[in-house]
C-alpha cells in the first residue's frame, strides 16, 4: 500500500499573486473561493503531517477514534501489536463507512452494508459469500482499509501524512513544530483528559489559524472577558512579542521574555532579592534546567502560540486545537484536553477550569472570536467587497531576527503580523508545489535579517 | 427518599404545579433578558452543567456523555454564572452585541424525587434563538434541576443540561439555558 493516494491536477488553480510578502497585502478570495478550497484539500490537507491524536487517548488495542484528514474521514486505532494505525473510513467495496462512532473500542470494522470486516490495520479478513458468490475469485489482501502513506508520533502527538513522498515527520517539524509541542511537555509527561470540544463555525478554516498568532485582537475582541477579571489584559497580551518562524509554515506567536529579563529574573531567584516583575508569570514555568534543556535558549523565553502548519494550534492551557475544514465557509474547531501528570489537584481543577470556561464554544473568549472570524470571512464573499485587499502589514521591514549560536533564531519586537504574513506565505509556497520534491526544493526558508 | 409516590394526587399536582411555575417563570426572565432577576433565583451552591456528548457504537452507548468533573460545555458556579451575565452588560460581548433573540419552550415536566426542602425536577427544552437578520439556531434537550425551598420561594440549585447534539453545530453557546 505504497502507492500515492493523491493525484493532484496538473492544472491546479494559480494562487502565486494572492498574497505579497513585500507588502502585506492578501487577496481575500481566498477565504471563499471553491477552487482554491478543493486545491487546498490536496495540495495542503493530502500532502502534510496531520496531527490525529495523542497517544493516550487510544491506549488499549481496539480503542478507537474518529478524526479528519482535510474532509477525508479517518480511524485512528491501536492495533494488537501495540502500533497506530491511521485508517480511510471507506469501504473499498461500495465505499461505506466502516465505522460511524467517534471513540470507542472494537475487535475489528464491520461493514454495514454487506459485511466485510477488517482487522485492527486495516486487512480485509472475512467477507460473506467469499466461495459461494465470488467463487474465491477476489484476493482479500487487495482489498483492505486504505492506511495513510505514513504514521508517526513525537513525544506522543501522533500524526499522518496521505502522501508517501513526505519527509520524515520530525523533519517536518522541524526545531520551530518540535518546540512548539515541547511546551505542552515542558513541565513533565501529559496524558489526555476524555473529551473533545467540537463546534462548527461559519468561516475559512485559515482565518482560525491566522488568529492564533494574532495579539492585537485580544483586548478588542475579547475586552468583556478582560473587564469581568477572567483575562488579565496586561498578561494575557503584553507589548513585549516574540515570533519564531519555521520551515514549512510553522511557527510561534506571542509573549516573550527577553535575555536581559530571564538574567534577571534568575538573578532574583538566587538571591531573593528584587522587586517582582510583569514577566515572573511567565518565567516561573520553566526553571528546571530539563524544561531548559528541551526548549533550547529562544525556545525556552517564548510564551507564544504555536501552530503546527496547517491547524493545530497548541495552546498555553494543556490544549491544542485542530481547525478542520468543513467547505471554504465552515471549520470545526476541535480541543483536544490533557493534563500534566502528576499535577496537585488544585492545578489539575484550575487547568480543567481554563480549559472548560475559556475556549469551546460555551468558552467566554472563544465565544467573541467565531463571531468575529465568521463575520470576516462574510467580507469576502460580497462580489465587490471580495475584490478588495486585506491589510496584513503591521511591523513589516520595522525588526530584525536574530540568531542564536545554538541555530534557534526568533523576532523581538511589540505586537506585529509577522507569523501571519508567514502563514500566508508558506500556504501560497504549498499551493504553488505540485509535489513534496517540488515544496521541499522551493518553499520559503525562514527570514533572517530584516523582517 | 423519593417520598413523591406516596404522595396523594392533589399533592402531587400541587408541587408539579409550583415547580412549573418557577420553570416558566425562570426561562421567562431569560428570554426577556431579565438576567439579573434570573441570577436572583440561583443558590449560591448552585452546579450549571453541560457535559460534552459523543457519538458511541450501541454497545457503548454508556461512554456517550463525559462525567462529572471531566471535560464539559458548562460547568459553572455562582461566581462564573455572575461573570457570563456581567460580561454582557459591560460591552465589548461581541457573541451577545447585538442581542440574540431566544424563545425557550418548556415541556414534559416531571418530578422525580423529592427531599426535605428540595425537589428534583426533569424537563425538556426547546431553545430558539436568532441573531442579526438570517442565523437561527435551535437547541433541544433534557434538563435535571434540582429546586430548593427558601424563604422567598424556589431556588434553584443544580441544573444538569443534556444536549441532543454531539458536535456543536451553533457558532456558539452564548446563551443559557
Ligand atoms: S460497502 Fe462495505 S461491504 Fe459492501
Ligand atoms: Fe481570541
Amino acid at each position: 500500500m505504497s502507492e500515492a493516494l493523491i493525484t493532484t491536477d496538473k492544472a491546479g488553480v494559480d494562487v502565486s499573486g494572492c498574497f505579497d510578502m513585500a507588502t502585506g497585502i492578501l487577496d481575500r478570495r481566498i477565504f471563499t473561493d471553491e477552487e482554491i478550497y478543493q486545491e487546498e484539500l490536496k495540495k495542503i490537507f493530502g500532502r502534510a503531517w496531520n496531527f490525529v491524536c495523542h497517544e493516550s487517548q487510544i491506549p488499549n488495542p481496539g480503542d478507537f477514534m474518529m478524526n479528519y484528514i482535510g474532509e477525508d474521514e479517518v480511524i485512528v486505532v491501536r492495533d494488537r501489536q501495540q502500533s497506530i494505525n491511521v485508517l480511510l473510513n471507506s469501504c473499498p467495496h461500495r465505499g461505506n463507512t466502516v465505522c460511524r462512532a467517534e471513540l470507542g473500542n472494537t475487535r475489528s470494522f464491520f461493514c454495514s452494508y454487506h459485511g466485510w470486516n477488517y482487522d485492527l490495520d486495516g486487512r480485509l479478513i472475512g467477507m460473506p459469500g467469499e466461495d459461494d458468490f465470488y467463487r474465491n475469485n477476489i484476493d482479500k489482501k487487495d482489498w483492505g482499509l486504505t492506511p495513510a502513506a505514513k504514521v508517526e508520533n513525537y513525544r506522543g502527538f501522533c500524526f499522518a501524512t496521505l502522501d508517501p513522498e513526505a519527509p520524515p515527520l520530525e523533519e517536518y517539524l522541524g526545531w520551530v513544530g518540535k518546540v512548539g509541542i515541547d511546551f505542552l511537555l515542558a513541565e513533565g509527561d501529559i496524558e489526555f483528559l476524555d473529551g473533545i470540544h467540537k463546534n462548527r463555525l461559519q468561516c475559512n478554516w485559515k482565518l482560525a489559524v491566522d488568529n492564533l498568532y494574532d495579539w492585537y485582537h485580544v483586548k478588542v475582541s475579547h475586552g468583556s472577558a478582560i473587564k469581568i477579571g477572567i483575562l488579565d489584559g496586561a498578561l494575557a497580551a503584553p507589548d513585549n512579542q516574540m515570533v519564531i518562524l519555521g520551515e514549512y509554515g510553522h511557527g510561534i506567536g506571542g509573549p516573550g521574555i527577553s535575555e536581559e529579563e530571564q538574567a534577571r529574573y534568575d538573578a532574583r531567584m538566587a538571591s531573593g532579592e528584587g522587586e517582582p516583575q510583569w514577566y515572573d508569570r511567565y518565567a516561573e514555568k520553566r526553571t528546571s534546567p530539563e524544561t531548559r534543556e528541551m526548549l533550547g535558549p529562544v525556545g525556552r523565553r517564548s510564551f507564544g502560540h504555536p501552530n503546527i502548519f496547517p491547524n493545530l494550534w497548541v495552546a498555553q492551557t494543556n490544549q491544542v486545537c485542530l481547525r478542520i475544514p468543513r467547505g471554504p465557509y465552515e471549520t470545526e474547531l476541535w480541543w483536544f484536553n490533557f493534563r500534566r501528570k502528576g499535577m496537585s489537584e488544585d492545578e489539575q481543577k484550575f487547568s480543567a477550569f481554563m480549559q472548560n470556561h475559556m475556549f469551546g464554544p460555551a468558552g467566554v473568549l472563544e465565544q467573541d472570536d467565531g463571531e468575529n472570524w465568521s463575520h470576516s470571512t462574510r467580507g469576502a464573499k460580497g462580489t465587490f467587497s471580495k475584490t478588495l485587499p486585506l491589510n496584513f502589514s503591521m511591523g513589516n521591514k520595522a525588526d530584525q531576527v536574530s540568531q542564536d549560536p545554538s541555530g534557534q533564531s526568533c523576532i523581538e519586537t511589540v505586537i506585529n503580523e509577522h507569523a501571519q504574513r508567514w502563514t500566508y506565505q508558506s500556504w501560497q509556497d504549498w499551493m504553488a508545489a505540485e509535489n513534496w520534491p517540488e515544496l521541499i526544493a522551493n518553499h520559503s526558508q525562514p527570514p533572517t535579517g530584516e523582517v | 427518599m423519593s417520598a413523591y409516590q406516596d404522595l396523594s394526587l392533589q399533592e402531587r399536582m400541587l408541587l408539579k404545579f409550583e415547580a412549573e411555575e418557577f420553570l416558566y417563570y425562570e426561562g421567562g426572565l431569560l428570554d426577556s433578558r431579565r438576567f439579573d432577576e434570573w441570577l436572583n433565583l440561583l443558590a449560591d451552591d448552585i452546579h450549571y452543567w453541560m457535559p460534552l456528548r459523543r457519538t458511541t457504537q450501541a454497545k457503548e452507548v454508556e461512554k456517550e456523555f463525559t462525567v462529572p468533573g471531566g471535560m464539559a460545555l458548562f460547568d459553572d458556579d455562582k461566581t462564573i454564572l455572575t461573570m457570563r451575565i456581567q460580561r454582557l452588560a459591560i460591552g465589548r460581548a461581541w457573541a451577545e452585541d447585538p442581542p440574540s433573540r431566544t424563545r425557550r419552550l418548556i415541556s414534559n415536566v416531571r418530578i422525580d424525587s423529592i427531599d426535605e426542602d428540595e425537589l428534583t425536577v426533569h424537563s425538556n427544552f426547546k431553545l430558539y434563538r436568532t441573531r442579526l437578520n438570517s442565523e437561527e439556531d435551535s437547541w433541544i434537550g433534557r434538563r435535571e434541576d434540582t429546586l430548593r425551598r427558601s424563604e422567598g420561594g424556589f431556588l434553584l440549585c443544580r441544573r444538569h443540561l443534556f444536549l441532543e447534539q454531539t458536535v456543536i453545530m451553533s457558532q456558539n453557546l452564548s446563551s443559557l439555558f
